[in-house]
């Protein structure tokens, strides 16, 4: 193994009742390197990330974090999930600072890394607003704070925009890259849009339909910053192509 | 603007207007067509029979007051420990939820007399009927309440370093307080029932006691006396766990923003 593999996933399989989610599943990430797993819904991508993070165990293989294999919750993490799943009756810093209050941590010493990443965020003003008063790109931005909040080395993101309309979408895919180039950890984003993946991602992994194996990995060269203007470049769309084409090969065969 | 805070105010006006007309209707109608006092006494008299034995009615709706109260505190730490017990201990949902479930298909009130038997004529019994009463809607909502969590949630809140007793106080109790405030809302008038009940089986004290010494009587406007009591006592009980779900749901929605 490297030295800077930050995550090794070697030969997982996960089996549930209903049969196979993954099979055979291999890959590493680098540290701070941005990896976008892609593919077919039911593919076994959430398991996968799942299993990463130590909150599901394999049914055979193994997971190392650090060359530390994962055998349960694993710390240093920060997770984004779907729906921003914040507490009602907290408004926004006490829901970030959450992590730290679950950590058995004094809340307290983490107001001002709260607010840089409030600040981070565009969320400068909100501190103070409940949930049910923020717009779900909002909400979701307070979730990557709280993700955030105790500087994890690993990120991991299971379809984090995925409930957010398509320009919401865009754009929030736009602040991740720059709250990411900001705070550099090693990222794992899990997503079935393949612009998303392409745009933000040092290497897209492509999934097969359920049992998930690797159908490919693909490395994006684009120079970063990317913007909008990266969606219009000749690289930028030969590389979603690519991506495409490994997706839709699997309905042919 | 002005014209909304206008109709505020009407709103607002509607029922004690109605329920002004209703007591007027009553205090003249029933002179009118003759009813006579021992059947339905009218407003003034009930006031006036109520001002004139306000030591009275003050002392028993004390001790009904206070068996209410201790019975729903007992209904509320006793439901709370036992739907913890049930979301804690995996054999014990298997033992108390069957139990509790038989024992609510049990009239209460039905057994109340046995509850003189055991315990005689004093509070104890009636403190009793109403904890259990009370309990079975806190133990019903405080499950939910405390069980009832997003799993997403918990992933979380594991992932972040949460132990059980951090994930206990910060999101279970947490997320159990509407629960807890809406349980209290219909546990509080049924332990009051308890109570009430308790003293008309037995005893010398509490304003069940009153309402029957005023029927032996045929002291009609003395059992309405009483009941204007209880009523004060309910809406002033009412109006705290209203004033006490504003001080620790502040975060909840408004449902009267349109």
């Amino acid at each position: 193994m490297q030295t800077n593999t930050a995550v090794k996933v070697d030969r997982l399989t996960k089996i549930f009742d209903t049969g196979a989610a993954v099979e055979d599943l291999s890959f590493e990430i680098r540290e701070n390197e941005f990896v976008a797993l892609v593919g077919p819904s039911g593919c076994g991508k959430s398991t996968t990330l799942k299993i990463v993070s130590g909150l599901i165990p394999p049914t055979k293989g193994k997971v190392y974090i650090r060359n530390a294999q994962v055998q349960g919750p694993i710390a240093d993490v920060g997770m984004v999930l779907q729906s921003p799943v914040l507490l009602p009756w907290r408004n926004s810093l006490e829901n970030v600072l959450f992590t730290a209050e679950m950590g058995g941590r004094k809340p307290g010493g983490y107001h001002r890394r709260a607010s840089e990443l409030f600040k981070l965020a565009s969320l400068e003003g909100f501190e103070k607003s409940y949930p049910h008063e923020l717009s779900g790109g909002m909400q979701q931005r307070v979730a990557i704070c709280r993700a955030l909040l105790l500087d994890p080395s690993l990120l991991l993101m299971d379809e984090p925009f995925g409930a957010l309309d398509v320009l919401t979408r865009e754009r929030m895919g736009f602040e991740l890259q720059r709250i990411w180039s900001a705070s550099k950890t090693t990222v794992l984003l899990v997503t079935h849009s393949i612009t998303e993946a392409v745009l933000l991602a040092d290497t897209v992994i492509v999934m097969t339909a359920r049992p998930g194996r690797i159908k490919a990995a693909i490395k994006v060269d684009l120079p970063r910053p990317r913007d909008v203007h990266t969606l219009r470049e000749p690289r930028f769309i030969e590389l979603t192509g690519a991506v495409r084409d490994n997706i839709e090969a699997q309905w042919v065969e | 603007m002005m014209w909304k805070h206008t109709q505020n105010i009407r709103r607002a006006a509607e029922a004690p207007f109605a329920f002004l007309v209703i007591l007027i209707l009553w205090e003249y109608g029933a002179g009118f067509i003759g009813v006579p006092e021992y059947i339905l006494p009218v407003p003034t008299d009930i006031v006036g029979k109520f001002w004139q034995t306000l030591t009275i009615q003050a002392h028993h709706l004390g001790v009904t007051a206070a068996t209410t109260m201790i019975g729903l505190a007992m209904a509320l730490l006793i439901g709370v420990l036992l739907a913890m017990s049930v979301l804690y201990i995996r054999p014990m949902k298997a033992i108390v939820l069957p139990i509790l479930a038989a024992f609510n298909s049990i009239p209460k009130i039905a057994i109340a007399p046995l509850f003189v038997i055991w315990f005689g004529l004093g509070v104890e019994p009636k403190i009793l009927l109403a904890f259990l009463l009370g309990l079975f809607p806190v133990f019903v909502n405080s499950i939910t309440g405390l069980g009832e969590i997003e799993p997403d949630v918990l992933d979380l809140a594991r992932l972040a370093g949460g132990n059980e007793l951090r994930i206990f106080t910060k999101v279970r109790l947490m997320n159990a307080v509407p629960y807890i405030t809406d349980a209290i809302k219909v546990a509080f008038p049924l332990a009051l029932v308890g109570s009430i009940v308790g003293e008309f089986i037995g005893g010398n004290n509490g304003v069940g006691y009153l309402i029957l010494s005023g029927q032996f009587n045929m002291d009609t406007p003395l059992v309405f006396a009483t009941l204007l009591s209880i009523t004060l006592f309910t809406t002033v009980v009412i109006g705290l766990v209203v004033f006490l779900e504003r001080v620790l749901l502040k975060w909840r929605p408004s449902r009267r923003k349109r």
